[in-house]
């Protein structure tokens, strides 16, 4: 049968429309998606296709009990808690129900915020737990939503706060390893490209989908252990408590690899509660920021430059008048009295200015501390036992403290005399007990590091960093050992009453001279006591600092209680037998 | 009457294929127009559709599987690591210190080394 369109018919002109409608479809179409394509695919991909950040995790913070780290910063999801007053109806069960499970982390006005209708977003409450918030979810209260926070933790409380830092609300480190590591501890964010559903649900459909994981950031171990911390932080508080002090300071090293074992400040403050503090103060960690003129402390790196560079002997000696004139100056003791011709070793006991600086002039010609003495003594303090430098600890704010070239006009025979007892030089605690571990372990300089090494991403496999020397022969191992011995003869003399017999323990005491508005005062003195202990060997290195404003603060009486507190226990702790 | 034999045989099986090949042929009595093609070429399209996107909805629900189980991995993940910070608060110096074993240990009256 053969179908046919008469001319004119119905069918005809159906089918012409048809045709014709047809055509509009496929202009339309045409326009539609293939000249608009680009602008249409773009559209729909910003409807369709969405970037999800994928948070990285912050890194841990370890610390070390004996050779086991524990977590001493951590991270915890907590809820904030917030309402859209717009569409919130009942009120009082609202409020009821949140101040019921909430409690303390309620906003104190959350009726007040619940009445501003014409808002959309109010906080409730802040910090609430996973149980908290799971109980409110329950009741199912309209208009009521919950955002994950991500904060950090301190089992510890307080420990170490200015070693470990905060991190602010933006989630930056401030202060301490937190600030120092902060690109370590982070970690880096990874993305999610994806189309989702209304929900965004992201769906596997789609050509374009990324998934790039994020990278959690390091869990970083401290060298701190936290039995030695908790126990300076303790020594040194109520070291305070019975001087007087208002600030005190307090680094104890391992002088065999440089690990900082405690590094205790007050006052000092929490790290969950950095926001309640009031003085900045408290942030500071004062052994690596605040140099200071070290004092008679620096007598015990004199003498063993002395001891190296062979201008002395323990039992070299040299007339003491009780002064001694350098250029148009006259440099006096402290302690007076010991007159006459006395031995290096004395000088060390009694603190004697006039001995350190008869050494700096035995390092000239043994008149005057002409240039080649002040070369020698730039040589030791700056190039080998690193003043004047950052140490490089891995610290955020560390200053590099001063010790002026003597290539420059002001570094003259009397600043160089100065030198000799630590004065005329800026340092900070950490830079001198660093040295200081370097002239008792036989003459290796070592960095002194918080770092210990990393925990694997499981957590359970601890990587130790290796630990290598930055400068040996700082001094000779002869040398190490002779200044050693005079250390150990200088606290025996008078300071060694209260120490656990059987055991070698070495200080020196310091009383160092405070500057106020760029003057010396003689009101304001800091105290300082620098020593070490040990049964065979140097074990730990032990540097206390106390100052108070309008204080006269001493070493021997002030500081020192609490090195022969810390070094007590430190015996017992390390477990070390005494000798003979 | 006599035979000549051929130099070659063929059954006439054999030669059947050849020679009736053409003798008969079959053709339908439905005939499918144009109209006919259209309608089966959209069903099929159709039913290919069909097909298309019960694999796509199949995939979707699968997402949706992978979305919850995500959900009950983070909050495992999350109650992990609050028991993780339970335990450290728990095993925290200052805990220990006040724990009652700590508060019934004593100090050692004397120490004695095996050298």
């Amino acid at each position: 049968m053969k179908l046919e369109i008469q001319k004119g018919s119905r069918s005809k002109i159906l089918a012409i429309i048809v045709v014709g409608l047809m055509a509009v479809f496929v202009v339309r179409l045409f326009y539609l998606q293939i000249i608009k394509h680009d602008e249409y695919v773009a559209l729909a991909n910003s409807e369709q296709v969405k970037r999800l950040t994928i948070p990285a995790k912050r890194g841990l913070i370890y610390a070390m009990d004996g050779t086991r780290p524990v977590e001493l910063v951590l991270n915890e999801t907590v809820y904030t808690l917030f309402a859209d007053p717009k569409i919130i109806k009942d009120k009082s069960k609202i409020t009821d129900t949140i101040h019921r499970i909430a409690g303390g982390n309620v906003r104190p006005n959350i009726d007040v915020l619940l009445d501003k209708k014409e808002t959309r977003y109010q906080i409730l409450a802040t910090k609430l737990s996973r149980a908290q918030a799971e109980l409110i979810k329950k009741e199912k209260l309209a208009g009521i939503g919950f955002q994950e926070v991500s904060q950090r933790v301190y089992p510890e409380g307080g420990l170490a706060a200015q070693t470990l830092g905060f991190v602010n609300a933006e989630g930056i480190g401030q202060y301490g390893v937190e600030s120092k590591l902060d690109a370590r501890l982070k970690g880096e964010d990874g993305m999610l490209q994806s189309v989702t559903d209304v929900s965004n649900v992201p769906l596997t459909i789609g050509d374009r989908n990324v998934h790039d994981p994020a990278k959690n950031g390091d869990n970083v171990v401290l060298t701190i252990d936290r039995n030695i911390q908790a126990y300076t932080e303790k020594a040194l508080a109520t070291g305070l408590q019975q001087t007087g002090a208002q600030k005190g300071s307090v680094i104890v090293m391992n002088p065999e690899n440089g690990r900082v074992m405690a590094m205790a400040n007050l006052p000092t403050y929490k790290p969950a509660e950095f926001n309640k503090v009031q003085d900045a103060d408290a942030f500071n960690n004062a052994v690596i920021t605040s140099p200071y003129e070290p004092g008679s402390d620096i007598k015990t790196l004199t003498v063993a430059m002395g001891l190296d560079k062979g201008v002395i002997e323990p039992n070299s000696t040299f007339v003491n008048t009780d002064s001694i004139k350098v250029e148009d100056r006259t440099i006096g003791n402290a302690t007076k009295g010991q007159t006459g011709t006395i031995t290096m070793q004395t000088a060390l006991n009694y603190s004697l200015n006039t001995g350190m600086v008869t050494i700096a002039q035995r390092l000239g010609d043994g008149k005057s501390i002409n240039a080649n003495a002040r070369n020698t003594m730039y040589e030791y303090f700056h190039d080998r036992f690193g003043f004047g430098m950052k140490t490089g600890i891995e610290l955020a704010g560390e200053q590099p403290g001063t010790i002026i070239a003597p290539t420059r006009q002001e570094g003259n025979a009397v600043r160089y005399s100065n030198m000799a007892f630590g004065q005329g030089m800026d340092l900070t605690m950490a830079q001198v007990s660093a040295a200081f571990c370097s002239i008792i372990n036989g003459g290796t300089y070592f960095k002194p590091t918080v770092l210990a090494g990393t925990m694997s991403v499981d957590r359970k496999t601890f990587k130790e960093d290796t630990v290598q020397p930055v400068r040996s022969a700082v001094i000779s191992p002869s040398s190490s050992a002779k200044a050693r011995a005079m250390v150990y003869e200088a606290r025996t003399k008078f300071y060694a009453g209260k120490d656990k017999p059987g055991y070698e323990i070495g200080g020196k005491t310091g009383t160092s001279q405070t500057i106020v508005n760029g003057k010396y005062v003689d009101n304001q003195t800091d105290g300082t006591y620098l020593g070490y202990g040990g049964d065979d060997r140097p074990r730990y290195v032990i540097m206390v600092q106390v100052s108070g404003k309008n204080m006269n603060l001493e070493g021997g009486k002030h500081a020192l209680p609490i090195f022969t507190d810390i070094s007590n226990w430190m015996i017992d702790y390390l477990k070390l037998q005494p000798k003979g | 009457m006599s035979y000549q034999r051929t130099q070659q045989f063929s059954s006439r099986r054999q030669q059947g294929w050849n020679r009736n090949q053409n003798t008969t042929r079959f053709v339908s009595a439905i005939k499918l127009g144009p109209v006919a093609h259209t309608v089966i070429v959209a069903l099929m399209i159709t039913v290919l559709g069909l097909i298309y996107l019960t694999q796509a909805t199949r995939a979707t629900s699968y997402d949706y599987q992978a979305k919850e189980i995500d959900s009950q991995i983070a909050e495992l993940t999350t109650k992990k690591g609050d028991l993780e910070v339970e335990n450290a608060r728990l095993t925290a110096l200052e805990a220990v210190q006040n724990s009652s074993v700590a508060r019934e240990m004593t100090q050692p009256a004397s120490t004695e080394y095996a050298r």
